[in-house]
């Protein structure tokens, strides 16, 4: 009700002055570059047409395939390491691991993706510090060794870079519920993995799934990691861009794979909206 | 007179801000190269000519390395250009050649070469013409570069001299060759043309031209070879990660830019026993250019600053002794200024008659954009 009265009200033509600035950013800033490609990728020399998606699903359909699976796959990790971590931080009994991993966890979240990809470079390489410490160890025998510079690594740099911020936001949402429910279910005595299971998961379910589409549109956007860990193809699609517009200076066909890219992140933010309007309004 | 020292104070301080950028003319280079390209002109060039030229600072703006370092200065003149600016805020374009013929053929550059004295020192044909494109007056090389195997020479008694031998011994040592495919550097895209001019006929064509879009359609074979042999071998990540994966023994050949393989050897950042061998028929090489942007706001001062660039001292010294390049002027004026055991240290791995044989340029633009989305459809995908 109070929120009708002030939308109509006067106050409104102060709230769309208020609102203008940003809102002129984003149309400035977002809406007219994303504009702008758009009609670059469905332009050809004078007419409309499809040619450039054509042929970036000639040329890239394994690179776009690849992308989405690598994304998937990171994104769940991710999801999986960050209940984890969040979990063992609020269910921990040891206190003094549970403050070692509050102080550890973070760290890569200060590390920005290529500094990443440039550490992982020379620890996941065949003779790199990775399978030198485990060859040292003797767990592993010179010539098992492999390289992981491949697909597995750029998954474990995506895992690693992303997981603190989405367990920090799910450490967060587990502090914040009420202890109540837990205590009774270790009354009744549930197991730990039980009550993250049943009782934890499901109410921070909301704050898990956000984190969890802002990292899969993050590695999405990322050229750094794949390029430089990635050497074979297939490849991600933002190399692919780079390539399209560095090595041919050609706009159309980069554009139509940013705009496939969209439309692959377009249909987690679709999942996002609805699930915020079912819950009555604006997503969380 | 309390209220006045304020406004006086910002007077002068206003007027001192003049003074001070007037006493100093910025010089923009801007350089497409890799980063030793850009330490080549913040430590040794631009100290010089700043020493020799009191009141001017040479600003260097590194724009990263390959097609896409080039193509950065390419889309910041041209918005210049649109936006119908007087002058253009680059004096010094450092670019790479399918890159600089772009820009000339936009006309974004100025004709020089004949207005300095060092014009007439730049003999090899790539002055005149880059990839098919007459570039005649519109630039000076600052040096020329060239790609080669390196190879382990302990684990390697007698390199391959040609593809055909290459071939066979990766066959032979699967996974010991690698190389860092056509997205992550030049020296994986000089592999793959050199593997063309073997394989894919008239190598002549190719380089010099005339264009015929039919010919892509007789790579099949030469494209069907390649696939077949990128699965017995490793991918390196980038022009460096060829030579990391060297120096870590996880491959024992690869191809590299001869530049970047003596420096990081001088630096220990690999072995002595790595050597180089330019293979037949050939591996492509290439130069970078100096040029100065048709409305450049510092144009005289460009010329000078490219004319000591571009001087037998400076080609000697800086471009020879201390960056391992190849020089961009003629090398007979260079060699007299150097100091011969520098000159044969050069020439160690490579003789110049081996250069002479098999240094080849890279295709002109039209067949090296269908060269490389060729690789990407065929070989590739």
């Amino acid at each position: 009700m109070a929120t009708d009265t002030q939308a109509n009200g006067p106050n409104r033509i102060i709230s769309m002055v208020l609102v203008a600035p940003s809102l002129l950013m984003i149309a400035l800033l977002f809406l007219y570059p994303l504009g702008f490609s758009v009609v670059s990728a469905f332009a050809e020399s004078g007419s409309w047409g499809l040619a450039n998606f054509y042929k970036a699903y000639q040329f890239y359909s394994r690179d776009i395939l690849f992308t989405i699976v690598i994304v998937l796959i990171s994104t769940a990790l991710v999801g999986l390491f960050a209940i984890a971590i969040g979990g063992y931080l609020t269910l921990g009994e040891n206190p003094r691991a549970v403050a070692i991993l509050r102080w550890l966890y973070r760290w890569p979240l200060f590390i920005p993706f290529i500094v990443s990809a440039q550490l992982m470079r020379t620890f996941l390489a065949k003779n790199g510090m990775m399978n030198n410490v485990l060859i040292e160890l003797g767990l592993l025998d010179q010539l098992q060794s492999v390289s992981f510079l491949d697909w597995r690594g750029i998954v474990v740099t995506f895992v690693w870079k992303q997981t603190p911020f989405v367990a920090l936001l799910v450490a967060g949402a587990m502090a914040s519920l009420d202890r109540t429910t837990i205590e009774a279910a270790r009354n009744l005595g549930a197991s730990r993995l039980r009550i993250l299971i049943e009782i934890i998961i499901p109410q921070i379910a909301t704050t898990l799934m956000v984190g969890l589409i802002l990292t899969y549109v993050v590695i999405m956007s990322v050229l750094s990691v794949p390029l430089m860990i990635n050497a074979q193809s297939p490849t991600m699609l933002t190399v692919d861009m780079a390539f399209r517009i560095n090595s041919y200076g050609d706009y159309g066909v980069a554009n139509a794979l940013g705009i496939i890219s969209y439309l692959i992140t377009g249909i987690v933010a679709w999942f996002y909206l609805r699930q915020g309007l079912d819950n009555g309004g604006s997503p969380k | 007179m309390k209220y006045l020292t304020i406004p006086l104070a910002l007077a002068g301080a206003i007027s001192l801000n003049v003074q001070v950028t007037a006493a100093e003319t910025i010089l923009n280079v801007a350089s497409g190269g890799s980063e030793n390209m850009v330490q080549y002109v913040t430590d040794y060039l631009g100290p010089m000519f700043e020493k020799q030229n009191p009141g001017v600072k040479v600003r260097v703006i590194g724009t990263g390395p390959g097609d896409a370092g080039t193509q950065k200065i390419i889309e910041k003149l041209e918005a210049q250009k649109n936006a119908g600016k007087k002058t253009w805020d680059i004096d010094v374009a450092v670019g790479n050649q399918q890159k600089t013929a772009e820009l000339v053929n936009m006309g974004l550059l100025k004709s020089y070469r004949a207005k300095i004295s060092t014009g007439s020192l730049a003999t090899r044909d790539t002055s005149k013409m880059a990839l098919g494109v007459n570039v005649d007056g519109y630039v000076m090389p600052m040096f020329h570069s060239q790609t080669a195997i390196a190879y382990n020479s302990d684990l390697v008694a007698t390199p391959p001299g040609s593809y055909d031998e290459l071939r066979a011994w990766a066959l032979k040592n699967p996974k010991a060759f690698g190389y860092n495919g056509i997205k992550n550097g030049m020296s994986g895209v000089s592999f793959v043309v050199g593997w063309m001019y073997a394989y894919a006929g008239d190598a002549a064509k190719l380089q010099n031209g005339p264009y015929d879009e039919n010919t892509k359609g007789n790579w099949d074979g030469a494209l069907s070879n390649l696939k077949a042999f990128n699965e017995n071998i490793t991918f390196t990540p980038g022009n460096a990660g060829t030579l990391d994966m060297l120096n870590r023994g996880e491959i024992a050949m690869g191809p590299v830019w001869v530049d970047m393989f003596y420096s990081w050897q001088a630096d220990g950042r690999i072995p002595p026993n790595l050597k180089l061998k330019l293979i037949s028929p050939g591996m492509p090489g290439q130069p970078y250019y100096y040029s100065i942007p048709a409305k450049a706001a510092n144009s005289d001062l460009a010329m000078k600053f490219i004319e000591l660039a571009t001087s037998p001292k400076v080609q000697a010294e800086g471009i020879v002794n201390r960056f391992n390049w190849y020089p961009g002027i003629d090398a007979r004026h260079v060699e007299k200024s150097l100091d011969p055991m520098v000159w044969k240290k050069l020439f160690t791995d490579v003789t110049p008659d081996e250069l002479a044989e098999n240094g080849k340029p890279f295709p002109i633009a039209p067949y090296f954009s269908d060269i490389k989305e060729a690789y990407e459809l065929k070989v590739s995908n």
